[in-house]
């Protein structure tokens, strides 16, 4: 019995390791490459830098405007996230708890709205909130904000949904019959409840919006709004990327994201630990 | 008279519940999508072209381009071999993790990060290894296959663009997973070790019925991202091998914004729209019933 | 009694939530596109399709307003590998922009109707590169002139030939052929680095066969009634025996698997002088010199054995990117901006930021300044020399090309299709586009 579960762990182990290994040296090859120069790149990508050239990340600071672009990406992502995790989560109890037959007609219409093809959307939108409403000049990153809620809330109602679905509901009658009311009742008894897949939620929308390219390039116009990806261009070519300052454009956009999973994680497990749930 | 009261509060809660995301959903998506649809009876080769009525022109020649319905195909190949193995991978990466075993910590992070890097970025990065690595390495050991580049042949093109897939998307579904298996209450499975069942038993019978919920969320995604995909597309392969390995989405871009056909190609959005929401539609459908209320 | 205040309280934070949503829709502010006021500067928008020239624009433009203070210019350039062109996004969120950059075919095709006549601009009269539009009036004034052939490794070549190497001395297959051999008895493995994007083989390479009439739409023409069998053409299928030569497997790199992603890696091979030769115009310099700050030129692309056939002894060059003048701009607004392509021909300052910082070859003879990108050299000496003939890709459709008839001639490098396949693919094309 025992050597089994040793043999068990051991192999887990090993294809654990492996299976690290697969997916993190392509995230390797980004951190040793974005010391080198474009030759160096091209020619030897797979090598350490025979140089440490940090030159390239301070070039990048001053040519991406790094502070500002940081900035607003940084109040985009956070208002959007907050925003769609806190008005989602209200419309997937509500569907959830009073499954009337337009409720449920509005659920389909969500998940059908998350197959549109972003492309179809492209002219509509600049053309609707720019040409005609001229909202695009005047509130850039208020529109986009707007925009984010609007094109988030379908994924993250979604995955409420089916979590909330198994929160017991004589929790919430219990509540009730102490004289809760429903907001009391979601936002001091089930919202709680739903503390893993809120974090995860929140995860996913901010790795989304702060990594996304096509919908700020089509309302940000200025460069004093810029975020990170849309910056980012001035580095790609036409026919060749300027990767030396590519990579570590790229680095600097992903490491913001990479600390705030590692403290998103923490809290998920931290819940658990309390052993609070159920 | 309480009746009426809480008819009322009903309706306020409603409002307050579904009315702000009702209100951003229909200024962002359905007016525009609307509007998108009007686009479709209009003849325009350029999106700023003058509009010219066509009624249902565009529509016609969407379904006579048969390289929208070969892509469409190909695109369906590529759904079916992503979502399996993106489902298969992204759950036993969960399940490894949350097992316990002491350096799951690192490797939660460690499987997420393929996810931070984008779209065209990682199309590149990719490259690099298909392109250069691959090759080196099949040199110095002698296996042909691997010596000649990935992405001049149309099959192993194919396959390395399900490759990269797999590799990008499972860390995504895999904190999904997680989610879902740290909801899973310990005394359910406490019960039922105590019951006698080993851990395929458990695995079967208790945590995947559990799991439902996160399936439904995944696969719906898997699908949905394969038969949208273009950005990996765009930068790994472009289309080739003379567009062998060329997916809907991208034949639609090409088609609205590279081709000068904007009526023909935001038509054959709409439709796209409609065969993928289909399939969605169904899956969901089934596999909500599958969820088990607690 | 709770339950009404709770109603309250609810509808009142809708209510607030909505007519804040409203107040923003309808405060919509004041449009910049038309200035009314005499005093108030001219707002113009310049789109740049040179995305690698941002700051270098942006720069120039600040220049032109020092020296116009009543004309203020907004530079937008392509975001590279967007979907949606710049033109087409600023136009359809309802801005005009005044001077736009477009490629030659696309200025007499999609865009025909955006730019006005311009031939009598003085500019008009000192290059022989603007674009015209089908009734022969000027529309499009030539911003980059480039050109495109062969590109050497000048080390390299010169080791094999063991001496200076004059590359119009390559004029007939049979020379590229012995000039292939004798690179390879210096010690070069694969003289020739092949890139086999379909933009390449396509736009570029397979419009060549254009120039054997002196006007490129005297073949199209044929070819669009349906009156050219390419397979009997003799330039046609010469250029691809010259390609088999290239991509062959005794001289290509990538010889045994031609079709792949090579673009960077060739250009590093003949950069480092792992090889010699690849097919590219002269901008491929941003990829070369990252490697190397070596000596590169061109050869023309040999078509047959006759020493004396021009298309043997001449390098396509021509205008890639021409601005025209927004016939939906406001006459204010056209003159600034006629101000404005005056400033890059005739100012100091202008022709400074074409040539020097920008490192593009003026398509105007009097701009005194000379680019330091070796192959901008080769291509400027060529011009000098007279020995350029039309750059062909300027003549077809573009999009099309990369996306239709670029992968059929990945086919045929691939070895699933054949010349005549190609050929056919090529007629049938042309036969069901007329535009």
């Amino acid at each position: 019995m025992n050597r089994q579960r040793i043999a068990t762990s051991t192999m887990v182990y090993i294809i654990s390791i492996v299976a690290l290994i697969c997916f993190v040296f392509p995230f390797f090859l980004l951190i040793i490459n974005s010391f080198k120069s474009n030759g160096e790149i091209l020619t030897s990508p797979f090598s350490f830098p025979q140089h440490w050239n940090f030159a390239h990340f301070s070039d990048v600071f001053a040519k991406m405007n790094f502070l500002v672009t940081f900035k607003n990406s940084f109040i985009i992502t956070t208002l959007s996230t907050l925003l769609i995790v806190f008005f989602s989560s209200m419309a997937a109890y509500h569907l959830v708890r009073k499954p009337t037959k337009y409720n449920k007609f509005f659920f389909t219409i969500l998940v059908a709205s998350m197959v549109i093809p972003f492309q179809s959307l492209m002219i509509p939108l600049i053309y609707i909130y720019g040409a005609k409403l001229q909202l695009i000049d005047t509130i850039p990153i208020p529109l986009l904000i707007f925009f984010y809620i609007g094109f988030g809330s379908a994924l993250s109602i979604f995955m409420f949904h089916g979590f909330i679905k198994s929160v017991p509901v004589e929790i919430e009658e219990a509540a009730r019959i102490d004289g809760c009311n429903t907001i009391q009742t979601f936002f001091l008894i089930v919202f709680p409840m739903l503390k893993p897949i809120t974090v995860t939620i929140s995860i996913l929308n901010v790795l989304w919006i702060w990594n996304d390219y096509l919908l700020p390039s089509l309302v940000l116009n200025d460069e004093s709004v810029y975020t990170m990806p849309v910056q980012m261009k001035v580095f790609n070519g036409t026919y060749m990327n300027n990767w030396e300052l590519l990579i570590p454009a790229i680095l600097l956009t992903v490491i913001p994201i990479l600390i705030m999973y590692m403290i998103g994680q923490k809290s998920i497990i931290n819940g658990v630990m309390q052993g609070s749930i159920k | 008279m309480k009746d009426r009261k809480r008819d009322l509060a009903n309706v306020g809660n409603s409002i307050l519940f579904l009315g702000p995301t009702t209100v951003f959903f229909a200024i962002t998506v359905l007016i525009p999508f609307a509007y998108g649809i009007y686009l479709t009876f209009f003849k325009m080769n350029s999106p700023t072209d003058p509009m010219v009525f066509s009624g249902l022109l565009n529509y016609l020649n969407a379904l006579k381009d048969a390289d929208f319905w070969s892509s469409l195909w190909l695109t369906l190949k590529f759904v079916i071999a992503t979502v399996f193995f993106v489902n298969l991978v992204g759950f036993g990466l969960a399940y490894l993790v949350t097992s316990g075993i002491k350096i799951q910590n690192s490797m939660r992070t460690a499987y997420f990060t393929p996810n931070l890097i984008g779209g065209l970025v990682l199309g590149y990065i990719w490259q690099f290894v298909f392109v250069q690595s691959l090759p080196a390495l099949g040199e110095k050991l002698g296996i042909t296959w691997l010596k000649l580049g990935w992405l001049g042949d149309p099959h192993m093109a194919f396959w390395s663009l399900v490759l990269v897939t797999i590799w990008q998307t499972s860390g995504y579904m895999m904190i999904i997973f997680i989610a879902g298996l740290i909801s899973i209450p310990k005394d359910l499975i406490e019960a039922s070790t105590i019951d006698g069942a080993g851990p395929f038993r458990r695995l079967f019978n208790v945590t995947l019925p559990l799991m439902v919920p996160s399936f439904v969320v995944t696969i719906f995604l898997s699908l949905k991202n394969a038969f949208m995909v273009y950005d990996l597309n765009f930068s790994l392969t472009k289309g080739g091998p003379f567009n062998s390995t060329l997916m809907v989405s991208m034949h639609v871009v090409n088609k609205a914004f590279v081709e000068a056909n904007y009526g023909t190609g935001q038509s054959e959005a709409i439709i796209l729209f409609f065969i993928v929401a289909v399939v969605t539609g169904i899956q969901v459908y089934f596999s909500k019933k599958m969820e088990v209320e607690a | 009694m709770v339950n009404f205040k709770g109603l309250l309280k609810k509808s009142t934070l809708v209510g607030a939530a909505a007519a804040l949503t409203l107040s923003l829709a309808a405060c919509s502010g004041n449009s910049s596109n038309n200035t009314s006021n005499a005093n108030s500067p001219v707002n113009i928008i310049i789109t740049n399709g040179k995305g690698e020239i941002d700051a270098q624009f942006k720069q120039a433009a600040k220049d032109f307003m020092k020296a116009n203070p009543k004309i203020h210019v907004e530079v937008d350039s392509i975001a590279v590998g967007d979907t949606l062109n710049i033109y087409d996004k600023l136009t359809a969120s309802g801005k005009t922009p005044t001077i736009a950059m477009f490629d030659p075919y696309n200025t007499v095709n999609k865009y025909k109707d955006v730019g006005i006549d311009l031939s009598n601009e003085k500019w008009a009269q000192d290059t022989s590169y603007s674009v015209k539009d089908a009734n022969g009036k000027v529309v499009g004034f030539p911003f980059a002139v480039e050109g495109m052939g062969l590109v050497y490794n000048q080390k390299v070549v010169n080791k094999a030939v063991g001496g200076n190497f004059d590359p119009f001395s390559i004029n007939t297959q049979d020379k590229l052929k012995s000039l292939l051999d004798k690179i390879k008895a210096s010690g070069v493995k694969y003289p020739v680095a092949y890139q086999t994007e379909a933009w390449s083989v396509g736009n570029h390479y397979s419009s060549l066969f254009l120039n054997q009439e002196s006007d490129p739409n005297t073949i199209l023409d044929q070819l669009k009634a349906g009156k050219l069998d390419l397979t009997k053409n003799a330039a046609w299928n010469g250029y691809y025996d010259t390609m088999d030569i290239l991509a062959s497997k005794s001289y290509n790199k990538y010889g045994d698997r031609p079709l792949g992603q090579y673009y960077d890696a060739a250009h590093v091979a003949v950069g480092k002088g792992d090889s010699a030769i690849l097919f590219n115009g002269d901008w491929a310099f941003d990829s070369l010199k990252a490697v190397a700050g070596e000596n590169f030129g061109f050869m023309p692309v040999p078509v047959d054995n006759n020493p004396n056939n021009p298309l043997n002894n001449k390098i396509a060059v021509g205008p890639t990117q021409v601005m025209v003048i927004n016939k939906k701009a406001t006459a204010a607004q056209q003159d600034a901006a006629k101000k404005f392509l005056n400033w890059l021909v005739y100012d100091k300052a202008g022709q400074d930021f074409v040539v020097n910082k920008a490192q593009i070859i003026s398509a105007f003879k009097n701009n005194p300044n000379k680019v330091t990108n070796p192959l901008g050299v080769a291509i400027s000496d060529a011009i000098a020399k007279d020995k350029t003939m039309p750059f062909s890709t300027n003549y077809i459709n573009t999009a099309d090309w990369s996306t239709i008839i670029g992968p059929e001639v990945q086919k045929y490098l691939g070895k699933q299709d054949t010349r005549a396949g190609l050929a056919k693919a090529l007629e049938d094309y042309y036969k069901s586009h007329q535009d």
